[in-house]
């Protein structure tokens, strides 16, 4: 009898929740990395986070005061834009001069906490001190731009915060660190399985537990997607010889190899090519200098691990009831050229044609960006019931960039994307060499572990 | 080095880009085939007794041997009025455009000949399939597009024959021809202001004589105590046709990005093409009741638009751009009611309401036709004497708002809604 009232009450209970589902955006915060940040083409800059992902959610959802780290022109480090189309595409940073943070002051955490190079274990134990990056060093920058007091980390910010509704975008550099150097090392380029596992239903844990926010988790796209991976074929065309497969450190590279956008540069120089130095294949750990040849086998070792991470996703999601978004297939849409169409206009993961992703070929740009957010719209809508509009793609579709950049001559290089622009983002998500983060633990045993106590209230900054 | 893996990605784009999904459903079948008809909302099929029945109903020539040669032609003059207002995503809430006001007027020519007093050979000329649309230059769908136009002739011989007094049959061959003209935009990513731009104007053009056979089957009862029953068939025709595709270059303002274009798109050329269109096959049945004063009748059809699934476009010579376009058009009904009163020897006035099913899923809603289930109300005014006749049609016609509901094949919803005025006159001169 006491049974049948129980069910009888659970019935009724779970009856109710999709009539009670109501989902507030008044106090949202989004926890993650560059994707949330809203990083383009090599850049935090103010007018490409105004159009992140989080800040159009929340403005669609009529959020007001999402407040976030803002950059001024030409952004930190300076933006990326595209010199020539044609006969090579040449991509170099707009300037030497970095802007500056412009929203320094705010009282309270940002509402978008996603810090570019940021991983799990960044978002739940790395703080930053803007004191430090105000006084010209630039070791920490990200975290000292966004986290600011030097004591809470992103994971804690968000739970001072009280939010009312948060996304969780994070994992991302568990693994892109293998692809940007064309190498996957367990423990190295990629965080280990049972660690991610372990970190993540922890970061999860302490939000449901001290928090009361609708949580949206969002699971790993594949990033040997990306153009930075995809762009430059495996082999050449030569004059006389026919297409001819590029020389690798390992030898010649086979049909479904990979070669990164930044070897683009080498190859113009010789690397690879007939009676050339052969392309370096594998990160080089006494120079640091990164491999550009991803081979097939280490194509499927990194989506292995973004499957592994995505199912571990999965399941904390169903340990504490929560949604995810599936990034992954969203992003594996856009790759397979089947995204909606907009009135005819089919935005595309090529690089610079494709309108998906920006002139660093890692990051969206705006209309990309705006594309998630309204993928964003109709799940949380789907999951919530909610009415939140969605967003106006002819408005960003022909909205343009920051700024209509003259063609200049001047750096003209035979590169695809310059060294120097390429450092700049190279130095914020290539893999930590000597500081990986190692935190090995059973992976039997890891849900009987006890949640971390992360709770602390956030001080304001001055 | 990279530069061929561009060209490839802009081949997968641009052939994305360049097909329209070419749709069409009643928005493009005409039923104004004679302006006394249309006065009657069309409800002819168990009338049939004027030339207008080489259409509605060809078994009804074969009770006009006695009226001697007759020559019927005419024309209506066609008003179409369409809004369409977006949805999100694209092209967002709160965007509204309007066609561009055109007049069409597909005309009508019948020759009746009798050979006796029980057969008549007939030859015709019509327009069983037209319309067209056309959008401004800054309207956010052009790149599915601009201006459509659509027009089927047919070119028809018949023969009626009445078995007894009271029963007829007709039967017909049509020789179709098609003439299409499609313009619509490029647009793609300008990779140096991440802009949609503009870059080429499309335009597909038929080209020469693309023809089709068809065949047409009427017959009609005349049950007695002034009441007829009538039914007619007019069968599906495949038209395949060849034209060709002109690409014109649109200069963006960054020489680099239109030599990129240049270097995958036709510019320096037409480049043939082919399209296969499956017209639908139509069928009415109707009955009538007349007196010396009044003409009521009143008839039902289907028009076979599941013949309508896809719509391939071939270019030979450039085969990245070659497409199917699924349509996925489902049957559609319509019901007609007309009647005419006859004041007097010389005047007769004509009334009618018709209903026409679309056959246009939501998905396949486009600015080329955004179509909906049609209401009409129609008016005729005829003065007639023994050799002459005179009739002028009226029709108002309503398509019902409908609204892609955010399931658009091409990304571009909305709502639209329309309305038709149209209006004509037809001579007959019997000799």
């Amino acid at each position: 009898m006491k049974k049948t009232i129980l069910i009888t009450c659970l019935v009724a209970l779970l009856a109710a929740a999709p009539a009670m589902a109501q989902v507030d955006l008044s106090n949202y915060v989004a926890l993650g990395d560059s994707l949330t940040a809203g990083f383009v083409s090599g850049a935090l800059m103010d007018f490409y986070q105004d159009r992140s992902y989080p800040a159009i959610l929340a403005a669609q959802a009529g959020a007001a005061g999402f407040e976030q780290p803002l950059v001024s022109e030409p952004g930190f480090p300076p933006i990326l834009e595209l010199v020539h189309l044609v006969p090579v595409p040449v991509i170099l940073p707009v300037g030497l001069i970095p802007g500056a943070p412009v929203n320094a002051a705010l009282p309270r955490p940002y509402n978008n906490l996603g810090v570019p190079g940021a991983n799990l274990f960044d978002m739940i134990f790395t703080t930053g001190d803007i004191n430090n990056l105000l006084a010209g060093n630039t070791d920490n920058v990200m975290h000292d731009l966004i986290l600011r007091d030097g004591i809470h980390t992103a994971l804690e910010q968000a739970i001072g915060m009280q939010p009312t509704f948060i996304t969780v975008g994070i994992g991302n550099n568990d693994e892109l660190g293998a692809v940007l150097a064309a190498t996957p090392i367990d423990g190295v380029t990629m965080t280990p399985v049972d660690q991610f596992a372990f970190l993540y239903n922890n970061a999860i844990g302490a939000l449901v537990t001290n928090t009361s926010a609708d949580i949206v988790l969002m699971n790993l796209p594949y990033s040997t997607t990306i153009p930075f991976a995809t762009t430059v074929p495996p082999f050449v065309d030569i004059p006389g010889l026919g297409l001819t497969p590029l020389m690798g450190t390992k030898g010649l590279l086979t049909p479904n190899s990979r070669v990164t956008l930044l070897a683009g540069g080498l190859i113009a120089q010789g690397y690879g090519l007939p009676g050339g130095p052969p392309l370096p294949e594998d990160l080089n750990f006494l120079t640091g200098e990164p491999g550009y040849v991803l081979r097939p086998e280490e194509i499927d070792i990194i989506d292995d691990r973004v499957d592994a991470f995505n199912e571990i996703i999965a399941e904390v999601a169903a340990t504490y009831g929560l949604p995810v978004f599936d990034t992954n297939e969203f992003i594996a849409e856009i790759v397979a050229g089947e995204a909606p169409s907009y009135g005819g206009v089919v935005i595309t993961a090529d690089f610079l044609l494709g309108g998906f992703f920006s002139y660093d070929g890692i990051h969206a740009q705006r209309i990309g960006y705006a594309m998630l957010a309204n993928a964003l719209v109709q799940f949380i809508n789907a999951e919530y019931g909610s009415n939140i509009p969605g967003v106006n793609m002819a408005e960003v579709l022909y909205e343009g960039d920051w700024q209509t950049p003259g063609i200049s001559p001047a750096g003209a290089k035979d590169a695809v994307l310059s060294r120097e622009a390429f450092e700049e983002v190279y130095n914020l998500f290539a893999p930590k060499l000597g500081n990986a983060p190692r935190i090995r633990r059973p992976q039997s045993d890891r849900s009987d572990l006890p949640t971390v106590d992360l709770r602390r209230k956030p001080r304001s900054t001055p | 080095m990279i530069a061929k893996n561009h060209r490839h990605a802009l081949l997968v784009v641009a052939a994305l880009l360049i097909m329209p999904s070419l749709t069409w459903g009643s928005g493009f079948a005409l039923f104004e085939h004679g302006n006394r008809g249309m006065g009657m909302a069309g409800a002819m099929t168990a009338v049939a007794d004027d030339p207008s029945a080489l259409f509605w109903n060809p078994a009804g020539m074969a009770f006009q041997t006695d009226e001697g040669v007759q020559v019927m032609f005419g024309v209506t003059f066609i008003m179409p009025e369409q809004t369409f207002t977006g949805s999100a995503p694209y092209p967002g809430d709160g965007y509204t455009d309007s066609q561009i006001e055109q007049t069409f007027f597909p005309a009508h020519f019948y020759l009746g000949i009798p050979v006796n007093d029980r057969l008549e050979v007939s030859f015709s000329f019509s327009s069983p399939f037209g319309l067209g649309t056309e959008w401004d230059d800054d309207f956010l769908g052009r790149y599915i597009s601009k201006k459509a136009d659509l027009f089927v002739f047919d070119l028809g011989v018949s023969m009626a024959y009445q078995l007894s007094e009271r029963f007829a049959f007709g039967i017909g061959i049509d020789y179709m021809v098609v003439d299409i003209d499609l313009s619509r935009d490029i647009g793609l990513i300008n990779p140096f202001n991440q802009r949609v731009t503009d870059v080429a104007d499309v335009r597909l053009k038929s080209d020469g004589i693309n023809s089709a056979w068809a065949w047409n089957a009427g017959l009609l009862w005349k049950i007695g105590s002034g009441f007829s029953l009538g039914a007619m068939y007019r069968s599906e025709f495949s038209i395949t046709g060849e034209g060709n595709g002109t690409f014109t270059q649109i200069p963006t303002g960054y020489p680099e990005f239109d030599a990129a274009v240049g270097s995958f798109l036709p510019f320096d050329g037409d480049v043939p093409i082919e399209a296969t269109i499956d017209f639908p096959d139509f069928w009415t049945i109707g009955l009538s009741w007349q007196n010396e004063k009044w003409t009521l009748s009143g008839q039902y059809g289907v028009m076979g638009w599941s013949s309508f699934q896809e719509l391939p476009i071939i270019f030979p010579e450039n085969p990245e751009f070659s497409s199917v376009i699924p349509e996925n058009y489902e049957d559609a009904y319509q019901y007609r009611i007309g009647g005419e009163y006859r004041a007097s020897q010389h005047w007769a006035i004509q009334l009618g309401y018709l209903f026409d099913e679309t056959g246009q899923p939501v998905e396949s809603m486009s600015p080329l036709l955004g179509d909906g289930d049609r209401t009409g109300y129609t008016a005729g005014l005829s003065y007639y004497t023994d050799r002459f006749r005179l009739d002028v049609g009226y029709m108002y016609l309503e398509t019902d708002g409908r609204s892609t509901g955010g399931n658009s094949i091409d990304g571009f919803d909305g709502f639209y809604e329309g309305n038709a005025t149209l209006a004509g006159a037809t001579f007959t001169i019997k000799f």
